[in-house]
């Protein structure tokens, strides 16, 4: 084709080239796609977990089609290499996300890789698993010294305010 | 009901009788330390030969390990230093098989230890003892804070709530005081009285003596020595903890932390007065404090503070909990007596 100065540069051009070529990403991105439906929480580059994303999505929503419909279920076969995940992704994940609409994933960035490419790793999760979560929830602790005097503080003006409305 | 005035009376001429004679404020206080420091050595002794105890820790990280301390010397702040520097200087109290055991107070036997912080899940009891020893502080100040024609009288420090929103302190000036109110600057410099001896990081020194030594330390003081037999009938061993910070030697109801350093925003807020007791003129002085760990930001303590200004009244005296005891009893009615446990 005509070489032109375009081809080289690649502002706005929003599709990431992974791998050997188009084909190769596909069967990559199918390899991480399996390993996230088996065990619901990876740990993979940041560029590829951002990719997966997109089409993890995308298969829970076909999922939720149910799995007596044709399109999903070769859809099924095709991104889950290991057969045994299919009836798991139609019976487990598609009922779990039955009142969501959008957004059933969840991508955590971790510190880089210890190797010499020092690469940029992240971690992606169906929402729901059953392990401790990513960003764990800091409770403020009721009793500490400084909450129960607060308390009192609290207290005493609701009962202010009560006389003050009562009189 | 007569040979109650005629008590009175008595008591207040011989009271006044005995102000002319009675010795000054510092060589009381060096009385009491001299006392203090006889009784300390004379319980160290009771150890001459290094027995070794087994003690396991309980806690977040620390469950089943094993330190092997010295029975009669090592405290549960030589344990605290065989682990790391944060349980060093953040544990302010220690549970020893379930019993509120001082910071700096030997350890007799094998034993479970827990070192006790303010962020842990359940503070309850630290968060009270930390109400006493700020009480017990503001006490110190109090005394050490007139001049020595005055006579400052602690009377036993009621245990306050931590809702309630500030530690009491009741005391009994000198008749000459009876009609002077504290002004604003004299509460401040009450406050760095209090800050000053913060500042120092003094530890409160417990020991637990039986009721006639404690009687013989407030030889001077009619109404503390009513006080340790009130405490010494209470306790089911039968005796008195005694407690020193610097050269001050106080008694206490209950344990108190390691030391005045833990505690970070500390001030004295107002002294109501309560009308005429037994002793004279009763004053209530209250304060606020915050510990180290857990400072607030400056618009939180000044509300504190205006809540801490109001009079703190509840409708028990003073709730005594029997030393060596679990600190749950319920709040007393006035008149009557205490249940023994």
């Amino acid at each position: 084709m005509r070489l032109t100065l375009q081809m080289l540069i690649s502002h706005g051009r929003v599709a990431r080239r992974i791998g050997l070529g188009p084909e190769s990403r596909i069967n990559m991105l199918r390899n991480i796609l399996t390993g996230l439906v088996r065990h619901e929480r990876i740990e993979t580059t940041r560029v590829r977990a951002d990719e997966v994303r997109f089409y993890a999505e995308k298969l829970i929503d076909y999922a939720k089609k149910g799995d007596t419909d044709e399109k999903a279920m070769k859809m099924a076969s095709f991104w889950l290499t290991e057969k045994d995940l299919v009836p798991k992704l139609f019976k487990v994940l598609a009922p779990r996300f039955e009142n969501h609409s959008t957004g059933y994933t969840r991508m955590a960035r971790i510190p880089n890789r210890e190797n010499l490419d020092r690469a940029q790793m992240a971690v992606l999760e169906y929402k729901g698993n059953p392990f401790p979560p990513l960003y764990p929830v800091k409770k403020e602790n009721e009793l500490t010294l400084i909450n129960q005097l607060l308390k009192g503080y609290r207290e005493e003006r609701a009962r202010a305010r009560v006389l003050a409305a009562e009189a | 009901m007569a040979t109650r005035t005629a008590c009175q009376v008595f008591r207040r001429r011989f009271s006044s009788a005995s102000a002319a004679l009675r010795p000054s404020t510092a060589e009381i206080r060096s009385r009491r330390n001299a006392v203090f420091s006889r009784e300390q050595q004379r319980q160290r002794a009771l150890y001459p030969r290094i027995e070794k105890i087994e003690v396991s820790l309980r806690g977040p990280g620390l469950d089943g390990t094993l330190l092997i301390m010295n029975k009669g010397m090592s405290t549960p702040l030589s344990c605290a230093r065989h682990l790391t520097e944060y349980h060093m200087n953040n544990s302010a109290l220690a549970l020893v098989d379930g019993e509120l055991w001082p910071l700096h107070q030997p350890l007799t036997d094998s034993c479970t230890l827990t070192l006790l912080m303010f962020n842990d899940s359940d503070p309850t009891l630290l968060n009270e003892a930390y109400w006493r020893s700020c009480s017990a502080l503001l006490g110190q100040v109090l005394e050490t804070a007139f001049k020595d024609d005055y006579t400052v009288e602690l009377l036993s420090t009621p245990e306050v709530p931590v809702t309630s929103g500030a530690f009491c302190c009741d005391v009994v000036l000198d008749p000459q005081l009876d009609s002077w109110t504290p002004s604003p600057e004299s509460l401040r410099s009450l406050t760095r009285g209090a800050q000053q001896l913060i500042h120092q990081n003094l530890a409160w020194e417990p020991l637990e003596v039986a009721p006639s030594v404690a009687l013989e330390v407030f030889s001077h003081s009619r109404c503390k020595q009513e006080e340790v037999e009130q405490k010494a009938s209470d306790s089911p061993k039968g005796t008195v903890m005694l407690y020193r910070c610097g050269d001050h030697v106080l008694l206490s109801g209950g344990p108190l932390v390691a030391r005045t350093g833990l505690c970070s925003q500390y001030e004295v807020t107002a002294m109501h007065s309560l009308g005429q007791g037994p002793w004279g003129h009763h004053r209530r002085t209250q304060g606020l404090s915050l510990p180290l760990q857990l400072q607030a930001h400056h618009t939180v303590w000044r509300r504190l503070r205006e809540r801490a200004e109001k009079l703190v009244s509840f409708p028990s005296c003073s709730q005594r909990i029997p030393y060596g005891g679990k600190a749950d009893t319920p709040p007393l009615a006035l008149q009557t007596p205490p249940p023994t446990p």
